[in-house]
Protein backbone atom coordinates (compact mmCIF):
# COMPACT_ATOMS: atom_id res chain seq x y z
CA UNK A 1 0.00 0.00 0.00
CA UNK A 2 1.02 3.67 -0.58
CA UNK A 3 1.19 6.13 1.84
CA UNK A 4 -0.43 9.17 0.72
CA UNK A 5 2.74 11.38 1.13
CA UNK A 6 4.81 9.38 -1.29
CA UNK A 7 5.40 11.58 -4.23
CA UNK A 8 4.40 9.40 -7.57
CA UNK A 9 7.48 10.22 -9.90
CA UNK A 10 5.98 9.97 -13.55
CA UNK A 11 8.49 9.14 -16.40
CA UNK A 12 6.77 9.28 -19.99
CA UNK A 13 8.16 8.47 -23.38
CA UNK A 14 11.40 9.89 -24.12
CA UNK A 15 12.03 10.74 -20.86
CA UNK A 16 14.38 10.81 -17.78
CA UNK A 17 13.54 11.41 -14.00
CA UNK A 18 15.53 10.47 -10.73
CA UNK A 19 14.59 11.00 -6.71
CA UNK A 20 14.96 9.76 -3.43
CA UNK A 21 13.85 7.75 -0.71
CA UNK A 22 10.36 7.55 0.03
CA UNK A 23 9.32 8.38 -3.66
CA UNK A 24 8.26 5.95 -6.64
CA UNK A 25 9.22 6.57 -9.63
CA UNK A 26 7.05 5.29 -12.66
CA UNK A 27 6.59 3.79 -15.96
CA UNK A 28 4.62 2.16 -18.76
CA UNK A 29 6.87 0.15 -21.39
CA UNK A 30 5.58 -1.57 -24.84
CA UNK A 31 8.76 -1.93 -27.36
CA UNK A 32 10.31 0.93 -25.21
CA UNK A 33 12.83 0.15 -22.61
CA UNK A 34 12.96 1.12 -19.07
CA UNK A 35 16.65 1.40 -17.81
CA UNK A 36 16.63 1.71 -13.81
CA UNK A 37 19.73 2.55 -11.75
CA UNK A 38 19.37 2.86 -7.70
CA UNK A 39 22.25 3.27 -5.24
CA UNK A 40 20.97 1.16 -2.32
CA UNK A 41 23.21 2.81 0.12
CA UNK A 42 22.23 6.07 -0.85
CA UNK A 43 18.31 5.34 -1.26
CA UNK A 44 18.29 7.38 -4.61
CA UNK A 45 17.88 6.34 -8.15
CA UNK A 46 16.40 7.12 -11.82
CA UNK A 47 15.10 5.93 -14.45
CA UNK A 48 15.15 6.30 -18.23
CA UNK A 49 12.28 5.51 -21.09
CA UNK A 50 13.80 4.98 -23.78
CA UNK A 51 12.40 4.34 -27.41
CA UNK A 52 14.74 3.61 -29.86
CA UNK A 53 18.44 2.19 -30.25
CA UNK A 54 20.04 5.42 -32.21
CA UNK A 55 19.17 7.92 -33.83
CA UNK A 56 18.75 6.55 -37.97
CA UNK A 57 18.22 10.71 -39.04
CA UNK A 58 20.97 11.80 -37.16
CA UNK A 59 19.41 15.45 -36.51
CA UNK A 60 17.00 14.46 -33.87
CA UNK A 61 18.98 12.81 -31.43
CA UNK A 62 20.70 16.47 -30.72
CA UNK A 63 17.27 17.85 -29.76
CA UNK A 64 15.70 15.01 -28.16
CA UNK A 65 18.91 13.04 -26.36
CA UNK A 66 16.16 11.01 -24.08
CA UNK A 67 14.46 9.28 -27.38
CA UNK A 68 17.86 6.92 -28.36
CA UNK A 69 19.75 4.75 -25.73
CA UNK A 70 22.86 5.98 -27.25
CA UNK A 71 22.42 9.48 -25.84
CA UNK A 72 20.22 8.93 -23.39
CA UNK A 73 22.19 6.37 -21.41
CA UNK A 74 25.46 8.37 -20.87
CA UNK A 75 21.91 11.25 -19.62
CA UNK A 76 21.53 8.51 -16.90
CA UNK A 77 25.02 8.31 -15.58
CA UNK A 78 25.22 12.11 -15.12
CA UNK A 79 22.27 11.62 -13.29
CA UNK A 80 23.30 9.58 -10.69
CA UNK A 81 26.56 11.95 -10.24
CA UNK A 82 24.19 14.48 -9.80
CA UNK A 83 22.91 12.49 -7.00
CA UNK A 84 26.57 12.14 -5.45
CA UNK A 85 26.47 7.96 -6.57
CA UNK A 86 30.14 7.37 -8.34
CA UNK A 87 29.73 4.43 -10.66
CA UNK A 88 30.08 0.92 -8.13
CA UNK A 89 27.77 2.70 -6.08
CA UNK A 90 24.36 1.60 -8.30
CA UNK A 91 23.14 -0.83 -10.32
CA UNK A 92 21.36 -1.54 -13.39
CA UNK A 93 17.83 -3.03 -14.09
CA UNK A 94 16.37 -3.24 -17.69
CA UNK A 95 12.65 -3.66 -18.28
CA UNK A 96 10.20 -3.41 -21.53
CA UNK A 97 11.67 -4.14 -25.27
CA UNK A 98 8.36 -6.10 -26.70
CA UNK A 99 7.61 -6.74 -29.80
CA UNK A 100 4.66 -6.54 -31.80
CA UNK A 101 2.43 -10.14 -32.21
CA UNK A 102 4.46 -12.01 -34.71
CA UNK A 103 3.77 -12.13 -38.27
CA UNK A 104 4.09 -8.20 -37.88
CA UNK A 105 3.68 -6.21 -41.22
CA UNK A 106 6.96 -3.80 -40.18
CA UNK A 107 10.22 -5.09 -39.82
CA UNK A 108 10.34 -1.63 -37.93
CA UNK A 109 7.92 -2.11 -35.51
CA UNK A 110 8.81 -5.79 -35.22
CA UNK A 111 12.59 -5.46 -34.26
CA UNK A 112 12.75 -2.12 -32.18
CA UNK A 113 12.40 -3.94 -28.71
CA UNK A 114 15.17 -6.35 -29.79
CA UNK A 115 17.33 -3.49 -30.70
CA UNK A 116 16.66 -1.45 -27.42
CA UNK A 117 17.72 -4.32 -24.92
CA UNK A 118 20.65 -5.25 -27.00
CA UNK A 119 22.37 -1.12 -27.55
CA UNK A 120 21.21 -1.08 -23.74
CA UNK A 121 23.32 -4.43 -22.42
CA UNK A 122 26.10 -2.93 -24.64
CA UNK A 123 26.25 0.10 -23.08
CA UNK A 124 26.16 -1.55 -19.28
CA UNK A 125 28.66 -3.68 -20.30
CA UNK A 126 30.98 -1.20 -21.34
CA UNK A 127 30.36 1.71 -18.47
CA UNK A 128 30.79 -1.69 -16.59
CA UNK A 129 27.74 -1.01 -14.46
CA UNK A 130 26.21 -4.08 -13.25
CA UNK A 131 22.90 -5.58 -14.65
CA UNK A 132 21.17 -7.20 -11.61
CA UNK A 133 17.82 -7.92 -12.84
CA UNK A 134 16.44 -8.41 -16.35
CA UNK A 135 12.47 -8.83 -17.63
CA UNK A 136 12.40 -7.93 -21.45
CA UNK A 137 11.10 -9.09 -25.02
CA UNK A 138 7.50 -10.78 -24.92
CA UNK A 139 4.45 -9.54 -26.38
CA UNK A 140 3.06 -7.62 -23.58
CA UNK A 141 3.30 -4.61 -21.84
CA UNK A 142 5.38 -3.91 -18.68
CA UNK A 143 4.66 -1.09 -15.84
CA UNK A 144 7.54 -0.68 -13.25
CA UNK A 145 7.19 1.35 -10.01
CA UNK A 146 10.72 1.39 -8.22
CA UNK A 147 10.18 2.17 -4.34
CA UNK A 148 13.20 4.37 -3.22
CA UNK A 149 12.96 3.27 -0.16
CA UNK A 150 14.00 0.09 -0.58
CA UNK A 151 14.81 -0.54 -4.23
CA UNK A 152 11.99 -2.92 -4.81
CA UNK A 153 10.69 -3.00 -8.22
CA UNK A 154 6.83 -3.35 -8.63
CA UNK A 155 6.07 -5.14 -12.13
CA UNK A 156 2.75 -5.09 -13.98
CA UNK A 157 2.54 -7.18 -17.08
CA UNK A 158 -0.47 -9.52 -18.32
CA UNK A 159 -2.77 -9.18 -15.76
CA UNK A 160 -0.52 -10.72 -12.94
CA UNK A 161 1.87 -7.88 -10.72
CA UNK A 162 4.78 -8.64 -8.92
CA UNK A 163 7.88 -7.42 -6.66
CA UNK A 164 11.64 -7.77 -7.50
CA UNK A 165 13.46 -7.45 -4.64
CA UNK A 166 17.11 -7.74 -5.60
CA UNK A 167 18.70 -4.55 -5.65
CA UNK A 168 22.47 -5.33 -5.22
CA UNK B 1 -21.99 -13.10 -19.30
CA UNK B 2 -23.51 -12.25 -22.72
CA UNK B 3 -26.74 -11.82 -21.08
CA UNK B 4 -25.43 -8.91 -18.42
CA UNK B 5 -24.06 -7.23 -21.24
CA UNK B 6 -27.16 -7.76 -22.97
CA UNK B 7 -29.13 -6.67 -19.80
CA UNK B 8 -27.02 -3.56 -19.62
CA UNK B 9 -27.58 -2.30 -23.12
CA UNK B 10 -31.27 -2.54 -22.52
CA UNK B 11 -31.03 -0.84 -19.32
CA UNK B 12 -29.85 2.70 -20.36
CA UNK B 13 -30.06 3.59 -16.82
CA UNK B 14 -26.25 1.92 -16.28
CA UNK B 15 -25.13 2.77 -19.38
CA UNK B 16 -22.43 5.99 -20.02
CA UNK B 17 -25.08 8.59 -21.25
CA UNK B 18 -24.54 11.84 -23.46
CA UNK B 19 -26.30 15.04 -22.54
CA UNK B 20 -29.24 16.11 -24.08
CA UNK B 21 -27.85 19.37 -25.34
CA UNK B 22 -24.56 17.80 -26.14
CA UNK B 23 -27.09 15.05 -28.59
CA UNK B 24 -28.94 18.34 -29.79
CA UNK B 25 -25.89 19.91 -30.64
CA UNK B 26 -24.26 16.80 -32.68
CA UNK B 27 -27.35 15.99 -34.95
CA UNK B 28 -27.59 20.45 -35.67
CA UNK B 29 -23.97 20.11 -36.34
CA UNK B 30 -23.83 17.62 -38.64
CA UNK B 31 -26.75 19.65 -41.11
CA UNK B 32 -25.28 21.57 -43.88
CA UNK B 33 -28.04 24.45 -43.34
CA UNK B 34 -27.71 24.91 -39.41
CA UNK B 35 -27.16 28.41 -38.63
CA UNK B 36 -24.30 29.34 -36.37
CA UNK B 37 -26.87 31.42 -34.30
CA UNK B 38 -29.04 29.01 -33.22
CA UNK B 39 -26.13 26.33 -32.60
CA UNK B 40 -24.22 29.07 -30.01
CA UNK B 41 -27.41 29.39 -28.70
CA UNK B 42 -28.42 25.94 -27.94
CA UNK B 43 -24.70 25.55 -26.55
CA UNK B 44 -25.37 28.38 -24.23
CA UNK B 45 -28.25 26.34 -22.32
CA UNK B 46 -25.34 24.32 -20.64
CA UNK B 47 -23.05 26.58 -18.64
CA UNK B 48 -20.41 24.12 -18.40
CA UNK B 49 -20.10 23.01 -21.49
CA UNK B 50 -19.63 26.94 -22.63
CA UNK B 51 -17.44 27.24 -20.22
CA UNK B 52 -14.98 24.48 -21.83
CA UNK B 53 -15.38 25.61 -25.49
CA UNK B 54 -14.41 29.00 -24.70
CA UNK B 55 -11.62 27.61 -22.69
CA UNK B 56 -10.64 24.35 -25.33
CA UNK B 57 -11.21 27.11 -28.43
CA UNK B 58 -8.28 29.30 -26.37
CA UNK B 59 -6.00 26.52 -25.83
CA UNK B 60 -2.72 26.12 -27.61
CA UNK B 61 -3.73 22.68 -29.30
CA UNK B 62 -6.49 24.71 -31.41
CA UNK B 63 -4.36 27.66 -31.91
CA UNK B 64 -7.44 30.85 -32.60
CA UNK B 65 -6.42 33.53 -34.94
CA UNK B 66 -7.57 35.59 -32.46
CA UNK B 67 -8.97 35.23 -28.40
CA UNK B 68 -12.26 33.63 -28.46
CA UNK B 69 -14.68 35.03 -25.47
CA UNK B 70 -18.02 33.69 -26.85
CA UNK B 71 -19.40 30.82 -28.04
CA UNK B 72 -20.52 31.95 -31.10
CA UNK B 73 -17.06 33.84 -31.67
CA UNK B 74 -15.65 30.24 -31.18
CA UNK B 75 -18.02 28.76 -33.77
CA UNK B 76 -17.11 31.72 -36.32
CA UNK B 77 -13.20 31.46 -35.96
CA UNK B 78 -12.73 27.25 -35.70
CA UNK B 79 -15.70 26.31 -37.41
CA UNK B 80 -18.47 24.28 -36.92
CA UNK B 81 -16.86 20.60 -37.18
CA UNK B 82 -14.00 21.91 -34.84
CA UNK B 83 -16.34 23.20 -32.26
CA UNK B 84 -18.48 20.08 -32.55
CA UNK B 85 -14.66 18.09 -31.87
CA UNK B 86 -14.20 19.91 -28.83
CA UNK B 87 -17.10 19.18 -27.64
CA UNK B 88 -17.58 16.07 -27.84
CA UNK B 89 -14.12 15.80 -26.44
CA UNK B 90 -15.46 17.34 -23.09
CA UNK B 91 -18.52 14.93 -23.17
CA UNK B 92 -16.43 12.16 -22.98
CA UNK B 93 -13.40 12.68 -21.41
CA UNK B 94 -15.35 11.91 -17.99
CA UNK B 95 -16.03 8.26 -19.41
CA UNK B 96 -12.18 7.44 -21.45
CA UNK B 97 -10.82 8.75 -18.51
CA UNK B 98 -12.16 5.97 -16.22
CA UNK B 99 -9.77 3.22 -15.25
CA UNK B 100 -9.95 -0.09 -17.08
CA UNK B 101 -9.62 -2.31 -13.93
CA UNK B 102 -9.70 -5.62 -15.85
CA UNK B 103 -7.20 -4.31 -18.36
CA UNK B 104 -4.47 -3.16 -15.94
CA UNK B 105 -4.87 0.34 -17.72
CA UNK B 106 -5.36 3.75 -15.30
CA UNK B 107 -7.94 6.81 -16.05
CA UNK B 108 -5.41 8.88 -17.13
CA UNK B 109 -3.04 6.10 -19.34
CA UNK B 110 -6.42 5.55 -20.99
CA UNK B 111 -7.19 9.24 -21.73
CA UNK B 112 -3.93 9.57 -23.38
CA UNK B 113 -4.00 6.76 -25.61
CA UNK B 114 -7.39 7.78 -26.86
CA UNK B 115 -5.96 11.10 -27.11
CA UNK B 116 -3.27 10.43 -28.76
CA UNK B 117 -4.90 7.84 -31.28
CA UNK B 118 -6.91 10.71 -32.57
CA UNK B 119 -4.37 13.00 -32.91
CA UNK B 120 -1.78 10.91 -35.02
CA UNK B 121 -4.78 9.11 -36.68
CA UNK B 122 -5.36 13.11 -38.06
CA UNK B 123 -1.53 13.62 -38.65
CA UNK B 124 -1.76 10.27 -41.03
CA UNK B 125 -4.38 10.76 -42.81
CA UNK B 126 -3.54 14.63 -43.44
CA UNK B 127 0.21 13.73 -44.16
CA UNK B 128 -1.28 10.80 -46.76
CA UNK B 129 -3.43 13.32 -48.10
CA UNK B 130 -6.44 11.14 -47.83
CA UNK B 131 -10.26 12.48 -48.56
CA UNK B 132 -11.85 12.10 -45.58
CA UNK B 133 -12.63 14.82 -43.28
CA UNK B 134 -9.52 15.35 -40.56
CA UNK B 135 -12.48 16.19 -37.57
CA UNK B 136 -14.17 12.62 -38.45
CA UNK B 137 -10.67 11.55 -38.44
CA UNK B 138 -9.95 12.93 -34.62
CA UNK B 139 -13.53 12.03 -33.12
CA UNK B 140 -12.85 8.11 -34.56
CA UNK B 141 -9.63 7.69 -33.06
CA UNK B 142 -10.97 9.27 -29.84
CA UNK B 143 -13.51 7.34 -29.55
CA UNK B 144 -12.36 3.73 -31.07
CA UNK B 145 -11.76 1.64 -27.92
CA UNK B 146 -15.29 3.25 -25.43
CA UNK B 147 -16.29 -0.61 -25.71
CA UNK B 148 -13.41 -1.34 -23.14
CA UNK B 149 -15.07 1.05 -20.99
CA UNK B 150 -18.28 -1.23 -20.77
CA UNK B 151 -16.21 -4.56 -20.70
CA UNK B 152 -13.76 -3.56 -17.80
CA UNK B 153 -16.71 -3.23 -15.64
CA UNK B 154 -17.61 -7.03 -15.77
CA UNK B 155 -13.72 -8.32 -15.44
CA UNK B 156 -13.30 -8.28 -11.89
CA UNK B 157 -15.56 -11.59 -11.51
CA UNK B 158 -13.75 -13.44 -14.24
CA UNK B 159 -10.37 -11.71 -13.99
CA UNK B 160 -8.64 -14.76 -12.34
CA UNK B 161 -9.89 -17.45 -14.98
CA UNK B 162 -9.30 -15.13 -18.03
CA UNK B 163 -5.88 -14.06 -16.94
CA UNK B 164 -4.48 -17.68 -16.34
CA UNK B 165 -6.06 -18.24 -19.95
CA UNK B 166 -4.61 -15.37 -21.62
CA UNK B 167 -0.74 -16.93 -19.99
CA UNK B 168 -0.76 -19.75 -22.38
CA UNK B 169 -2.69 -17.93 -25.21
CA UNK B 170 -1.83 -17.80 -28.61
CA UNK B 171 -4.48 -16.20 -30.55
CA UNK B 172 -6.30 -12.95 -31.15
CA UNK B 173 -6.88 -11.66 -27.51
CA UNK B 174 -10.54 -10.37 -28.82
CA UNK B 175 -11.33 -14.03 -29.28
CA UNK B 176 -10.57 -14.20 -25.45
CA UNK B 177 -13.00 -11.41 -24.55
CA UNK B 178 -15.37 -12.85 -26.93
CA UNK B 179 -15.34 -16.39 -25.24
CA UNK B 180 -15.58 -14.87 -21.62
CA UNK B 181 -17.95 -11.93 -22.41
CA UNK B 182 -19.97 -13.21 -25.74
CA UNK B 183 -19.13 -9.71 -26.74
CA UNK B 184 -15.71 -8.00 -28.27
CA UNK B 185 -14.77 -4.59 -26.77
CA UNK B 186 -15.22 -3.91 -30.28
CA UNK B 187 -18.85 -5.24 -30.52
CA UNK B 188 -19.77 -3.48 -27.11
CA UNK B 189 -18.23 -0.10 -28.67
CA UNK B 190 -20.40 -0.25 -31.70
CA UNK B 191 -23.69 -1.16 -29.56
CA UNK B 192 -22.84 2.20 -27.33
CA UNK B 193 -22.24 4.42 -29.93
CA UNK B 194 -25.19 3.36 -32.11
CA UNK B 195 -27.33 3.70 -28.56
CA UNK B 196 -26.05 7.46 -28.95
CA UNK B 197 -26.98 8.24 -32.24
CA UNK B 198 -23.77 8.26 -33.78
CA UNK B 199 -22.92 8.73 -37.14
CA UNK B 200 -21.92 5.24 -38.63
CA UNK B 201 -18.20 6.27 -39.89
CA UNK B 202 -17.47 6.44 -35.93
CA UNK B 203 -19.29 3.06 -35.32
CA UNK B 204 -17.69 1.47 -38.44
CA UNK B 205 -14.13 2.19 -36.67
CA UNK B 206 -15.10 0.80 -33.12
CA UNK B 207 -16.25 -1.97 -34.94
CA UNK B 208 -13.54 -2.83 -36.89
CA UNK B 209 -10.27 -1.34 -35.84
CA UNK B 210 -8.58 -4.22 -35.15
CA UNK B 211 -9.53 -6.00 -38.42
CA UNK B 212 -9.46 -3.13 -40.80
CA UNK B 213 -10.02 -5.99 -43.82
CA UNK B 214 -13.61 -6.43 -42.87
CA UNK B 215 -14.97 -2.36 -43.02
CA UNK B 216 -17.05 -2.23 -45.80
CA UNK B 217 -18.33 1.59 -45.91
CA UNK B 218 -15.20 3.48 -44.36
CA UNK B 219 -12.02 1.53 -45.03
CA UNK B 220 -9.58 4.66 -45.03
CA UNK B 221 -11.08 5.83 -41.98
CA UNK B 222 -10.53 2.23 -40.49
CA UNK B 223 -7.41 1.86 -41.54
CA UNK B 224 -5.86 5.08 -40.13
CA UNK B 225 -7.62 4.41 -37.05
CA UNK B 226 -5.75 1.02 -37.04
CA UNK B 227 -2.61 1.90 -38.04
CA UNK B 228 -2.30 4.83 -35.47
CA UNK B 229 -3.97 2.76 -32.50
CA UNK B 230 -1.06 0.04 -33.14
CA UNK B 231 2.00 2.49 -33.20
CA UNK B 232 0.49 4.19 -30.24
CA UNK B 233 0.53 0.61 -28.41
CA UNK B 234 3.74 -0.15 -29.82
CA UNK B 235 5.13 2.65 -27.83
CA UNK B 236 3.16 1.81 -24.30
CA UNK B 237 0.55 4.51 -24.55
CA UNK B 238 -2.48 2.81 -22.77
CA UNK B 239 -1.07 -0.97 -23.33
CA UNK B 240 -3.22 -3.17 -21.33
CA UNK B 241 -2.86 -7.08 -20.49
CA UNK B 242 -3.55 -8.03 -23.68
CA UNK B 243 -0.24 -6.40 -24.97
CA UNK B 244 0.93 -6.25 -28.28
CA UNK B 245 -1.44 -8.59 -29.46
CA UNK B 246 -3.00 -6.87 -32.31
CA UNK B 247 -1.42 -7.63 -35.55
CA UNK B 248 -0.59 -4.62 -38.01
CA UNK B 249 -3.24 -5.32 -40.64
CA UNK B 250 -1.07 -5.25 -44.82
CA UNK B 251 -4.41 -4.11 -46.00
CA UNK B 252 -4.87 -1.09 -43.91
CA UNK B 253 -1.14 0.11 -44.78
CA UNK B 254 -2.02 -0.63 -48.33
CA UNK B 255 -5.03 0.67 -48.55
CA UNK B 256 -3.32 4.49 -46.98
CA UNK B 257 -0.14 3.86 -48.55
CA UNK B 258 1.50 4.07 -45.50
CA UNK B 259 5.41 2.98 -45.66
CA UNK B 260 7.74 1.43 -43.09
CA UNK B 261 9.32 4.63 -43.45
CA UNK B 262 6.05 6.40 -42.45
CA UNK B 263 5.26 3.74 -39.73
CA UNK B 264 8.86 4.84 -38.00
CA UNK B 265 8.46 8.65 -38.79
CA UNK B 266 5.08 8.13 -36.96
CA UNK B 267 6.67 6.30 -34.25
CA UNK B 268 9.48 8.39 -33.30
CA UNK B 269 7.34 11.80 -33.33
CA UNK B 270 4.81 10.38 -30.41
CA UNK B 271 7.04 12.09 -27.78
CA UNK B 272 6.51 15.54 -29.66
CA UNK B 273 2.56 14.60 -30.06
CA UNK B 274 2.07 13.58 -27.00
CA UNK B 275 3.38 17.48 -25.97
CA UNK B 276 0.93 18.74 -27.79
CA UNK B 277 -2.19 17.51 -26.63
CA UNK B 278 -0.60 17.94 -22.76
CA UNK B 279 -3.48 21.14 -22.81
CA UNK B 280 -6.45 18.80 -23.70
CA UNK B 281 -5.25 15.56 -21.24
CA UNK B 282 -5.18 18.23 -18.89
CA UNK B 283 -8.98 20.02 -19.25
Amino acid sequence: MLNKDVKIINVGIADIQSGQSPSVIRTTLGSCIGVVFYAPEKKVGAMAHIMLSKDSSGKDSAKNPFKYADTALPQLVKKMEELGCAKGEYYARLFGGASMFKGMNSSFLQNIGDLNVSVAKEFLDKEKITLLVEEVGGHEGRTISLYLDDGRILLKKGGFEKYLYKVR
Amino acid sequence: MKEKIDQLFQNEAQLPKMSSVVSKVMEMASKPDVVIADLAKEISKDPGLTAAVIKLSNSAYFRPSKPVKTVQESLMTLGIKTVREIILLNETKGILKKELKGYQVDGEANWLHSLIVAELAMRIAVQKKLKIDKDVVFTAGLLHNIGKVILSEFFPTVLMQFRTELQNYEGLYTELEAKFFGYTHQEAGAKLLTKWNFPEELIEVAKFYTEPEKAVHFPELVSVVHIANCIVLVGGMGIDIGGLRIPLSPKALQITGVTEGDLQMYYTLLPEMAKHIEELISV
